[in-house]
C-alpha cells in the first residue's frame, strides 16, 4: 500500500511539472524571457550531452564517439546516422582497446 | 503544407526511431532494479505507466531498496523532473494546446520527446503540430512500457546497458539534436558554457537538478547577451 501510495505521488509531482510549463503558452512574455526560451533547447541539450559523457569511467572514448557523431550530423543533418557511427565508433575503439 | 493528424503522428512516431535504440535497455535495466528493491510486477509496470520518467523511476526503485519513506522519494521525484516546466513553456510558445490535450499531453512528455519535436518537427512536411508531439511522446512510451514488462518477465538473464554501453545512446542523440541548432557564435557560447556549469554541478547534485541549473543558467546566458549586443533575439538570424 505504501509503495502505490509512493508511486502515486511520484506521478503527481511529475505530471504537474510537466502540465505547469504547457499551461503558461499563453503568457504574454517580454522579448528578454522570449529569447530566452528560444536559447533553452541549446542548453539543455548541451547539459544533457556534457556530464554524461565527462563523467563516465571510460570518458576518452565516449568524447571521440560524440565527435564522431557530431562531425556526421554537420555534414549530413542525419540524426540517425550520428547517433548509429558514434555507437559504432564507441564499439570499434571498446573492441579494439582504445580510449 | 499541411498533413494530416495520423500523417503528422506517423513523422513523429517514426522520428524517435533511433532513440528506442537507447530506451529499451534502460527500460529493462530499470525493471530489474525495482524487482530487486521487491517491487511487485504490477508495481514495477505501474510506475513505467503513470510516472514514466526514466531517472526519477530509476532512483525511484534504489530508494525503495535502501527502505527510504515515501515523502523522500517523492521530494527527489520532483526535483528530478521540474525541468519539465522548462519544456512546457518553451513548447507552449509555439504550439497552444488546450484541454483534454493538454493534460494528455503533459502526461507523455520527455527530454527526447521534447528534443526532437522541438529540432525535428519544424522541418517536416506537417510543421510543429500537436500530432507530431503525441506521436513521438507516445513512441517513447510504447517501447518504455513493453521493455519495463519484458525486464520484470526476464530482466535477470540480460546484460546491464551499461556494461554493453547502450547507455552511449543518449549523449549521442542530445548532441545529434544540439548540432543543427548551433549556427552562430552565440549559440556556440550558450551550449560551451551550458556544457561546462553542467559538468560543475553534476560533481555535487543528481541529474535532473544539473539540467535544470545549467539549462536556465545557459539560455538566461543567451538572453542577456542577444539583448546587450542589439542582436535579434531569434537564434536563427545570429549566423
Amino acid at each position: 500500500m505504501n509503495v502505490l501510495l509512493t508511486i502515486l505521488g511520484m506521478w503527481a509531482v511529475t505530471l504537474a511539472s510537466r502540465f505547469l510549463g504547457l499551461s503558461l503558452g499563453g503568457l504574454r512574455l517580454p522579448p528578454f524571457w522570449l529569447a530566452f526560451l528560444r536559447f533553452v533547447p541549446i542548453s539543455v541539450f548541451a547539459a544533457l550531452v556534457v556530464p554524461d559523457v565527462a563523467n563516465a569511467p571510460d570518458a576518452l572514448r565516449r568524447t571521440l564517439a560524440a565527435l564522431l557523431c557530431a562531425l556526421l550530423i554537420w555534414r549530413t543533418r542525419q540524426l540517425a546516422l550520428g547517433i548509429l557511427g558514434g555507437f559504432a565508433g564507441y564499439w570499434a575503439l571498446r573492441w579494439l582497446g582504445l580510449g | 503544407m499541411s498533413l494530416s493528424p495520423t500523417a503528422s503522428f506517423r513523422a513523429g512516431w517514426l522520428a524517435m526511431l533511433p532513440i528506442w535504440l537507447g530506451v529499451a535497455p534502460f527500460a529493462v535495466a530499470y525493471a530489474v532494479t525495482a524487482r530487486a528493491a521487491h517491487l511487485s510486477l504490477f508495481e514495477t509496470q505501474l510506475m513505467s505507466l503513470t510516472v514514466f520518467a526514466g531517472a526519477s523511476q530509476f532512483a525511484a526503485a534504489g530508494l525503495f531498496g535502501q527502505g527510504v519513506g515515501a515523502a523522500s522519494i517523492v521530494a527527489t521525484t520532483f526535483l528530478l523532473n521540474v525541468r519539465h516546466v522548462l519544456y512546457g513553456l518553451s513548447l507552449a510558445q509555439q504550439l497552444p494546446i488546450h484541454g483534454l490535450r493538454r493534460l494528455v499531453a503533459a502526461q507523455f512528455l520527455t527530454d527526447e520527446a521534447y528534443g526532437v519535436t522541438v529540432s525535428a518537427a519544424p522541418k517536416s512536411a506537417g510543421g510543429l503540430n500537436l500530432g507530431f508531439l503525441l506521436g513521438a511522446e507516445l513512441s517513447l512510451y510504447v517501447v518504455w512500457n513493453l521493455f519495463t514488462l519484458l525486464g520484470s518477465l526476464v530482466g535477470s538473464v540480460i546484460p546491464d546497458p551499461k556494461a554493453v554501453g547502450a547507455d552511449v545512446v543518449f549523449p549521442l542523440a542530445f548532441l545529434g539534436l544540439l548540432v543543427p541548432m548551433l549556427r552562430g557564435r552565440l549559440e556556440l557560447l550558450v551550449a560551451a558554457t551550458s556544457g561546462v556549469l553542467a559538468w560543475a554541478v553534476s560533481r555535487v547534485s543528481p541529474g535532473g537538478v544539473t539540467v535544470l541549473v545549467a539549462g536556465v543558467g545557459g539560455a538566461l546566458l543567451g538572453a542577456a547577451l542577444s539583448r546587450t549586443t542589439g542582436a535579434p533575439a531569434s537564434p536563427e538570424n545570429e549566423a
